[in-house]
């Protein structure tokens, strides 16, 4: 809301230059967003939040400053015609009280609708309003300075003798001042003339009854709507005006009748006429409120010492009025401050205009009750790990858009949790998966020329469960292109597939001590299912041709795996175990096989340990090779076995013959062949 | 067998290799079979009981050696170049070997380091559902339905079920807390929030905050400011200062909007400041009584207070990024610089 330097000295003697006044005003929790020298004025932005509507005004932000400066408020008398009091020959009815709790119109016969003057015309235009004609200008003038919005109706163009207040019906329509129909419904409260809309209630008036150059008679609209009717009708009108802005928030009821005559008697003086008559409907009066303030408890909420005398006058200057005991006033709220409900309330107000600044900075006495071991504690370690790897994290929307899923064959099994008001297709689900964000993350990296991305997400996917929406933590991890590492002896390079996404997540599991894991090929092509002690608890795969093509990846595999970490953190037991370190040395001996390409590594190593002696410690992979010394459809393989006693050290001689019965074994299972 | 004397034959036949089949020769006659390694490895049994261990450990030193000689043999025999010199020490103004480390997301190491600082005050971490209720989000907060106090919060609503939407701020955390157990309570909130607003520059619909709060008999406002007062030097640096402003939530009365003076100028004014030499941090203020009658606590008994702060806006600050969308877009470039 813009206020100007010389308007507010109206109101107020301000002794303090406008930059020092825009400071007190800050702290005084009118923000000040800026100060601007215009035309021998200054123009104050200030910021009022939605619970200071008695903000909204020049007199009252002349009150406020009057309050922080240690002035008093210049009030401004204004003159009651007496003609006012005759009953004028249009009738108001309400509808609904609630709606409107008070309505007063002004009836001025004969006036000359023309050009404002200029003081008029300055003053509204620092303040960033246009200008349209005296009468316009004048109710503008009046809601500015006092917070009270006004309209002018043309009087002629009414229809019929009375002013009515009711919800719109189904199907009428109004066109506003600023040429635009708007369809009306029940929500929208409205007034009427005895045959149709001729304003939306305190948002805008109607074109047709609009005051122009050509109007004689008016009808001086002042009054008061409910705050809530008000919002849901510019909401659902899709309007907002300076009007709206003031009743949403709340408007005093008390000055309806005061902010009319001014206006009325300013309108008599600028634009001539008379005033013939006036009604009002509704209460004239707001309901009187105390509130208990216990002067002990205000300075235990702040932790400051501020005394009796100071927070009476601080409430004094604020229009509050205080009486009763030494330590308990009674302090009666004045009429415009609808924010003031409870002793809390009052406690700001005294240490708003004390200054925060003057409240000291002690620090709490925690008793603290830690949780440890908590969830957030056990990703950061999983996060550790795999930036250890090498891999970078990635924060990606959780929103997305619908049809992704079906590229990534995601449609027929996750029914989508929809967002009812997205603002595009980007967001038009909550994501049942990671995968297509960190997917969209890699292609885009590729398109700025990356050769590797090794990315990794830990966030919320949704999906419904029984029907109820639910979310649950999960990781995904992402690998494509090719890295190539300067090592002693060269280039070394290294080409993302499935067992380094294998590898990433097992080392995942075996730092956390999760040993009862699993990868196997599922029913889908491309996907292998990742089970902790029998449960599937994520996947990973090799994104197909629609997903790619769809991200604009070309000539890339992408490598991407989705685990559940709330699954995964179930197993999770923090707990270790010391081993014994083995007492004697073990013995290593290979084994290089070759045999037939479909034989899986698992396969040979079950066996190996199924036929190994109990000194069989550990049987490992330690080479895979296909290549020219190995004819077409075989393999070669070298396994190291350890063995090991605990109660002495081997010799070649024992380790011989158990490990020419694991070979054995494995040539008759598999034909194996010795390479 | 002496294996000093093997190890300077090794050395001067390894000179005298210059093809591959020479190389297989020499593997073959020292690790081959019946090499000269295995003849070595068959003496060990023979052996006095405390020469054993030693002679096998010289066995395997020496294996050692010639696995790497024959390495090295092969990388150059493939005229792959070698990076160490040997004799001469090496090019040292070759880039070092190492595994490439991984980075947090910058969000994330903002957030952990905020939380580190308030866990080391004694607050513990606690975590809530993105999906939120309207209560939690909205009127256990104090925050009525058709008020002008909503307008700050626009929020997403789901299809299915239109009292559940996106939370607007972690604030709904305070009521699950204080709802589940009873004071005193210290705790801080990271989590991501929703708000509909067109991106651009300095705004994004999904962002990050950090929540904190704490209840208890006695807190006090003079408590909030120092709470605050040293989180804004841990993570702003000592010089910093500070200003507490009066604001309005609706959640807490009274409200405090905090300012810090601008790490850019330092406080003269410049254009990240919009030359006021201030920048707003964060918003907070002592819990209003209203929120903790939602949650069945003696509001006699209890006070408490309550601060947020969005995790972009201060990062952005830190580390003099002018556009949030570069958080979401991941560039691997962006990623790496912190």
């Amino acid at each position: 809301m813009k206020v100007t330097y010389n308007w507010l000295k109206d109101f107020v003697d301000i002794k303090v230059a406008p930059g020092a006044l825009a400071d007190k005003l800050t702290m005084a929790g009118l923000e000040v967003t800026s100060v601007e020298e215009r035309g021998g004025d200054f123009v104050f932005e200030i910021e009022i939040t939605s619970n200071r509507p008695d903000w909204l005004s020049v007199a009252g932000v002349a009150r406020e400053v009057a309050a922080i400066t240690g002035k008093k408020l210049i009030e401004k008398s204004h003159k009651v015609t007496k003609s006012q009091n005759h009953k004028a020959e249009v009738k108001i009815e309400i509808e609904n009280k609630k709606d409107c709790p008070l309505y007063t119109a002004k009836i001025i016969k004969n006036v000359k609708v023309g050009v404002s003057p200029e003081w008029l015309k300055k003053r509204l235009e620092l303040v960033g309003c246009r200008s349209v004609n005296n009468v316009v200008d004048i109710t503008n003038y009046i809601l500015f300075e006092t917070g009270e919005p006004l309209h002018a109706f043309d009087l002629d163009k009414l229809q019929g003798n009375a002013v009515i207040v009711r919800r719109a019906k189904h199907g009428e329509k109004i066109t506003t001042i600023d040429a635009q129909e708007r369809p009306l419904n029940t929500g929208i409260l409205i007034i009427a003339d005895e045959r149709k809309p001729i304003a939306i209630a305190g948002v805008m008036g109607g074109r047709e009854t609009e005051v122009t150059e050509t109007t004689r008679n008016i009808l001086l609209e002042a009054a008061v709507f409910n705050p809530a009717v008000v919002r849901r009708g510019r909401r659902s009108a899709g309007i907002q005006s300076e009007s709206s802005y003031r009743f949403e928030r709340g408007v005093d009821l008390e000055k309806v009748t005061c902010a009319s005559s001014e206006a009325a008697g300013l309108i008599l003086g600028l634009a001539g006429g008379d005033l013939t008559g006036a009604r009002t409907a509704g209460l004239a009066k707001s309901k009187k409120r105390t509130v208990k303030l216990d002067l002990f408890s205000v300075n235990k909420i702040l932790g400051a010492n501020i005394n009796a005398a100071r927070m009476k006058s601080i409430l004094k200057s604020l229009g509050f009025k205080t009486s009763g005991a030494r330590n308990v006033f009674t302090v009666k709220v004045p009429h415009f401050r609808f924010d003031v409900n409870s002793p809390v309330d009052l406690v700001e107000e005294i240490a708003r205009v004390h200054g925060y600044e003057n409240i000291a900075m002690t620090l709490p006495r925690v008793k603290p009750k830690p949780r440890l071991g908590e969830q957030p504690d056990k990703v950061a370690l999983i996060k550790d790990i795999l930036t250890g790897l090498g891999l970078n994290e990635v924060i990606t929307y959780s929103l997305m858009d619908k049809s992704l899923l079906r590229e990534f064959g995601m449609y027929a099994g996750a029914e989508a949790l929809e967002v009812l008001n997205p603002l595009s297709a980007e967001q038009e689900i909550l994501r049942p998966a990671l995968i297509p964000g960190v997917s969209a993350c890699v292609a885009r990296n590729l398109n700025q020329k990356q050769d590797y991305v090794n990315i990794f997400e830990v966030a919320k996917a949704f999906g419904l469960s029984g029907g109820v929406p639910s979310e649950e933590l999960r990781l995904c991890i992402a690998l494509c292109g090719t890295k190539s590492m300067l090592l002693d002896r060269g280039v070394v390079k290294d080409t993302a597939g499935f067992l380094q996404l294998k590898g990433i997540i097992e080392t995942v599991f075996e730092r956390l001590g999760l040993k009862a894991h699993d990868f196997r090929p599922s029913e889908r092509p491309s996907v292998i299912d990742i089970l902790l002690a029998q449960e599937k608890i994520g996947m990973m795969q090799k994104l197909d041709q629609p997903a790619l093509a769809r991200m604009d990846i070309k000539n890339k595999d992408l490598f991407v795996a989705e685990l559940s970490l709330e699954r995964l953190l179930f197993y999770y037991k923090p707990e270790k175990k010391f081993s014994r370190l083995p007492a004697y040395p073990g013995i290593s001996r290979d084994i290089s096989l070759v045999i037939k390409e479909e034989i899986t590594a698992g396969q040979i190593l079950e066996t190996v340990k199924e036929e190994g002696s109990v000194l069989l410690r550990q049987a490992r992979i330690s080479d895979c090779y296909q290549g020219k010394q190995i004819p077409a459809g075989f393999k070669g393989l070298t396994i190291s076995c350890l063995y090991r006693s605990d109660e002495r050290t081997l010799t070649e001689e024992e380790i011989e013959p158990l490990h020419s019965a694991v070979f054995k074994r494995l040539y008759e299972k598999f034909g194996a062949q010795i390479r | 067998m002496d294996i000093e004397a093997i190890k300077t034959q090794i050395e001067s036949e390894i000179q005298s290799i210059n093809s591959p089949q020479g190389l297989e020769e020499f593997r073959v006659k020292y690790m081959g079979r019946k090499g000269v390694l295995a003849q070595l490895t068959g003496v060990i049994p023979t052996l006095p009981v405390q020469e054993r261990a030693s002679f096998g450990q010289q066995v395997n030193a020496l294996k050692e050696k010639i696995l790497l000689i024959i390495k090295e043999k092969q990388g150059s025999l493939s005229g792959e170049k070698l990076m160490t010199q040997k004799g001469s020490g090496c090019d040292i103004t070759m880039p070092g070997i190492a595994r490439e480390l991984g980075r947090l997301h910058p969000i994330s190491q903002v957030m952990d380091e905020i939380c580190t600082i308030f866990s080391r005050m004694g607050f513990s971490i606690v975590e809530g559902p993105e999906i939120e209720t309207e209560f939690n989000n909205f009127t256990g907060l104090n925050i009525p339905l058709d008020h002008p106090s909503r307008d700050a919060f626009d929020t997403f609503y789901l299809k299915s079920n239109s009292k559940l939407l996106l939370r607007s701020h972690t604030s709904p955390v305070q009521i699950r807390v204080m709802k589940s157990e009873k004071p005193p309570l210290a705790a801080v909130v990271p989590g991501k929030v929703y708000r509909p607003d067109a991106t651009d520059a300095s705004h994004s619909f999904m962002f990050h905050q950090v929540e904190g709060f704490m209840v208890d008999e006695e807190i006090t406002f003079s408590d909030l400011k120092g709470t605050l007062g040293l989180f804004a030097k841990a993570v702003f640096g000592k010089d910093i200062k500070m200003r507490f402003r009066p604001h309005f939530f609706p959640f807490t009365e009274p409200s405090a909007e905090v300012d810090i003076s601008c790490i850019i100028c330092k406080g003269k004014g410049c254009s990240v400041c919009g030359r006021k030499g201030w920048l707003e941090i964060l918003g907070s203020g002592m819990i209003h009584p209203n929120v903790f009658k939602h949650v069945g606590y003696d509001t006699k008994k209890y006070s408490g207070f309550a601060f947020g702060m969005g995790i972009e806006r201060i990062a952005m600050l830190k580390y003099g990024i002018d556009d949030i969308r570069l958080f979401f877009e991941n560039d691997l470039r962006f990623l790496k610089q912190f």
